[in-house]
């Protein structure tokens, strides 16, 4: 995968990382078992520090989307979170509030914020849709 | 949990060449592990900093400490377990690149052959061409393959690309680090010296900015980027005087405004917002244009 970095976003560097390669499992350009990037050919790439991409992978592994296998490398995880329902509950409330925050200050109104929810559910449905069918 | 020791301390270093204080009460952490900018202008005490890690020379007064040793004591036990390569590197003009390489491994208890061996061949040397027939770019690229094929647990680079083209800079320093992190990147340590700031951007875990010869910034490098925002603002008429205090500095041009913000980032856009432009966004400054910021923020205490 072709990985964006921009360091004027006012974002974290390993977050850049870390959200792209979310996004990539949740629309299945990432499937299940498959591995990440290793360090040093993808540092040299993105010109960024080996700790930052680290930094990232351990974030995610964290956050149980991928799994480190010492000496193998970093592999997107099959299956279930390994969180609880509340706590995973807990830790999207949080992204959703930093969106309606958002939708706030760009005078996006209730209806068509959730409009908008619904629209880019269906969006990376669509897409999980395709990569499943073209694997 | 004991934080492990500080790869390079200094505490109020001064250092003075005559009556001028080329280093004037600094003091420097860098931590197992990063790679570590330090910036300045020419002139600002960088080098001489450097040279007092090395025993090259020595502190007026201050401390340094190196893996915990004083260099000036513990000279061998310093220089034995990093490397060093200066802004200007000189070979043995009659020994081939494999012949210098081979004198600077006997002066070391390991030598990585496999690394020197990628890295020759990623910079296209020749290991048979004689030292004194390259250019300035491919002495640097043979310095630094001796740097890092010892596997130091510190890298010190003092201008490592300054005076080389730009095409070749962009693509060596990485490889170069790269090749330095492959192996136990926990204890692999870069201090790297530079005033071209651009070239280090994705490179510097955190940084020190110093200008004549004391700190004027020491952040991480993320922490910087959110800190120092650039924000600008298009209003529907030229909006007057928008007194924005707090902020490092505003350019007004008829319906445009560009402010630089130092931490107040949120209020200052609330403050702009409430003005009612019609366009309005901020973007995280550059370590180039941060270094530059820092500047004005030195001279405005000074």
């Amino acid at each position: 995968m072709i990985f964006q970095i921009d360091f004027q976003a006012g974002k974290p560097v390993y977050l850049q990382l870390a959200d792209q390669i979310r996004l990539a499992a949740a629309s299945g350009r990432l499937q299940p078992g498959e591995a990440l990037p290793a360090l040093r050919p993808l540092s040299e790439e993105l010109r960024v520090n080996r700790n930052t991409i680290a930094k990232a992978y351990s974030e995610l592994e964290a956050q149980g989307i991928v799994e480190n296998i010492q000496g193998k490398g970093c592999f997107v995880k099959a299956g279930r979170s390994p969180f609880s329902a509340p706590v995973r509950k807990g830790m999207l409330a949080g992204e959703i509030d930093a969106a309606i925050v958002m939708a706030h200050h760009l005078q996006v109104d209730r209806e068509p914020f959730l409009e908008l929810v619904r629209e880019r559910l269906d969006h990376f449905a669509g897409q999980l849709n395709s990569a499943q069918n073209g694997h | 949990m004991d934080a492990p020791t500080p790869v390079i301390e200094i505490n109020n270093l001064v250092r003075r060449y005559g009556r001028v204080d080329a280093v004037n009460g600094l003091n420097l952490t860098v931590r197992p592990g990063r790679c570590y900018g330090f910036f300045g202008r020419n002139g600002a005490g960088k080098t001489t900093t450097i040279k007092c890690l090395l025993n090259l020379l020595q502190p007026d007064s201050g401390t340094v400490r190196v893996f915990g040793l004083d260099p000036r004591r513990d000279e061998v036990a310093v220089k034995s377990r990093l490397s060093y390569v200066p802004d200007a590197v000189a070979f043995y003009p009659w020994m081939t690149i494999a012949e210098s390489l081979e004198f600077l491994a006997s002066f070391r208890p390991r030598w990585n052959r496999d690394m020197e061996a990628d890295l020759l061949r990623r910079f296209q040397l020749d290991p048979t061409q004689k030292a004194g027939q390259l250019s300035k770019g491919q002495k640097t690229q043979v310095a630094l393959i001796g740097a890092v094929c010892p596997e130091p647990e510190l890298l010190v680079l003092d201008e490592p690309t300054s005076g080389l083209d730009p095409i070749v800079r962009r693509e060596f320093i990485e490889t170069v680090i790269g090749a330095y992190h492959a192996t136990d990147p926990e204890h692999r340590t870069v201090l790297v010296s530079t005033h071209l700031i651009s070239e280090f951007e994705g490179l510097i875990d955190e940084f020190t900015i110093v200008e004549r010869g004391r700190v004027l910034l020491t952040s991480a490098a993320d922490t910087a980027r959110e800190r120092f925002q650039k924000i600008r603002a298009t209003f529907p008429t030229a909006p007057g005087d928008l007194e924005l205090a707090g902020a490092l500095s505003v350019r007004q041009s008829g319906c445009d405004v560009e402010v630089l913000v130092d931490g107040n980032g949120a209020s200052m856009m609330d403050r702009l917002r409430a003005r009612r432009p019609v366009d309005l966004r901020s973007q995280a400054l550059t370590l180039e244009e941060i270094f530059v910021a820092a500047g004005t923020l030195g001279r405005a205490a000074a």
